[in-house]
């Protein structure tokens, strides 16, 4: 175990009912870096990191074993409640999905949940988050207009916002920028750089050019089966295991 | 004959099929109005409408059907309160909360209720329901209001169930997943983002329900009991306007003033039908949500 770990994944096999999509995981991801998770579709990736804060619980039929150490405490001992553990493990997704509600309700809805705020500790943390999140300058006069009517870009940005209200530890990013244009991909981006003095973040990704320009390390998935796992530069210019190369090159995948 | 006459021809043919219904629609609403319209010639409709005597085979007869759109209004009411929230509850609990056997097992049954003849729901009113409520609250009659909608509301729970389990069905799973993740609860998911996203179809579900309940005939003529008064009490009996039409159509002669008045009742339904239709289909259109990601 790493002496800055945060998360740390003990052989992990992961089922979906027969079908076994991870295969003896075992890595530890670091305190305040970009960790990138790259692989061919269905390599296991994303599922790797719907463990992490337990969203695979919400599909019927699935099955862990081995454990996930979130700052020491195993998240799938029985006595843990996965809705705690949502709480400090923030999670966008791949498509921008705000509420349909209001931007001010979208950022508001997790905190409202979670802790008895005044309404002016509501109206800054929602201020903060979308400071945070760089939104704050295009959308402060349009608070109480339904999230539905931002560009994809910026819904993107007002789920990260959304995540960072709760203040979590870390941040799960699955394949955020894959449904954005280059424009809105750059600027979430810059976010994330930013991002990861206060945040571990870990980002599955299928842009080899994003895992290469924003992330600290990359882990290489194949089939289930975590192949490589070293900092970035050395995974993007001299990797240790072929196929990771051919990945990377393009020779397949 | 070449591939694009036949294209034609299909599209002909299918054309006359959307056609008929339409047709039909129209050629009944039209004989509906043709029989009709004609008593307006001999009571003014005010007095039909809010004439509180409906004496037709009096003499001279009196054709005052408030009474009747009162008995409508108050079982198809009291049919709402009680099947909505049982309906409601019951499509969020098989959509989000049953496992999948259970949840196989509620929804057959509540489509095996949907598909019981009313004259069977209107019989166990009538020989199991009556009975017991004149004995146990001392009552003159058990054919009465309470009677008639909590038949009525079963009639409806299965309307409203399955519109309002599809309206939550279709709620996008990206929603729900962004609330689990913000560390909601299911609980909280349901009642914050589940069904404020579902509305629009869970108040169509509801308005398409009361619509079912208001012009249902069978049970309302077996189990309302047919008094044509404005009822002082909830056990009192009503004479609501289907139970009305269908009593009395029989023993009406062919286009008297008693069958024209009739026929005028069953344009004020036709009416109501349409207006709760129309509720609905512009509830549903004015909600519905903007889908996700407009990118």
């Amino acid at each position: 175990m790493g002496v800055n770990a945060i998360i740390n994944v003990n052989d992990v096999n992961f089922y979906y009912g027969n079908f076994k999509a991870l295969t003896d995981i075992k890595m530890d991801f670091k305190k305040n870096l970009v960790t990138a998770l790259i692989g061919p579709s269905g390599c296991g990736k994303s599922t790797l990191l719907r463990l992490l804060n337990r969203m695979n619980d919400l599909i019927d039929g699935t099955k862990v074993e081995g454990e996930i150490l979130f700052a020491g405490q195993n998240i799938y001992a029985p006595d843990v409640d996965p809705v705690e553990i949502r709480k400090k493990i923030g999670m966008v997704f791949q498509k921008p999905n705000p509420f349909p509600k209001t931007i001010y309700n979208n950022i508001s809805y997790g905190p409202k949940l979670m802790w008895n705020l005044s309404k002016s500790d509501i109206d800054d943390l929602v201020e903060q988050s979308l400071k945070q999140a760089v939104l704050w300058d295009e959308v402060k006069d349009i608070l109480n207009k339904s999230a539905m009517n931002l560009s994809g870009g910026q819904q993107q940005r007002l789920c990260i916002a959304r995540a960072l209200a709760m203040k979590p530890d870390v941040l799960l990013m699955d394949e955020p920028t894959s449904a954005l244009d280059p424009i809105s991909t750059a600027k979430i981006e810059e976010l994330i750089d930013d991002l990861k003095k206060n945040y571990t973040i870990i980002i599955v990704t299928h842009n080899m050019q994003q895992a290469a320009r924003i992330s600290d390390e990359t882990a290489f998935f194949y089939i289930g089966k975590l192949i490589e796992y070293n900092k970035t530069g050395k995974i993007f210019t001299k990797p240790d295991v072929q196929h990771t190369e051919d990945y990377i090159t393009g020779r397949f995948g | 004959m070449n591939r694009r006459q036949k294209e034609k021809l299909i599209k002909a043919i299918f054309f006359v099929f959307a056609l008929i219904s339409v047709v039909i629609l129209g050629l009944i609403v039209f004989s509906l109005f043709r029989e009709g319209l004609p008593l307006f010639k001999k009571v003014n409709i005010y007095d039909f409408i809010f004439g509180l005597e409906w004496y037709p085979t009096a003499d001279p007869p009196l054709f005052g059907i408030f009474t009747l759109i009162v008995a409508s209004i108050i079982v198809t009411i009291f049919a709402t309160l009680i099947a909505v929230p049982l309906g409601v509850l019951s499509a969020v609990y098989i959509s989000e909360i049953a496992p999948q056997v259970i949840k196989e097992i509620l929804k057959s049954s509540i489509e095996l209720l949907a598909g019981l003849p009313s004259v069977v729901l209107g019989f166990f009113g009538m020989v199991v329901v009556a009975p017991w409520m004149q004995e146990t609250f001392d009552l003159p009659t058990g054919l009465n209001i309470v009677n008639a909608s909590v038949i009525l509301a079963i009639m409806a729970i299965p309307t409203i169930s399955s519109i309002a389990e599809d309206a939550l069905y279709a709620v996008s799973r990206e929603f729900k997943e962004a609330s689990y993740a913000l560390g909601a609860t299911k609980f909280e998911t349901i009642t914050r983002v589940i069904l404020p996203s579902a509305l629009s179809g869970i108040l169509t579900a509801v308005i398409l329900g009361m619509s079912r309940a208001i012009g249902e005939t069978m049970v309302v003529l077996m189990v309302a009991g047919g008094a044509a008064a404005l009822p002082e009490s909830i056990f009192d009996s009503v004479r609501p306007m289907p139970a009305s039409i269908a009593a009395e159509m029989g023993e009406a002669p062919y286009r008297s003033a008693h069958y024209q008045a009739l026929f005028a009742t069953g344009i004020v339904l036709f009416f109501m039908t349409m207006a709760f239709n129309l509720i609905a289909d512009y509830i549903s259109n004015k909600f519905r949500q903007v889908g996700s990601g407009t990118l």
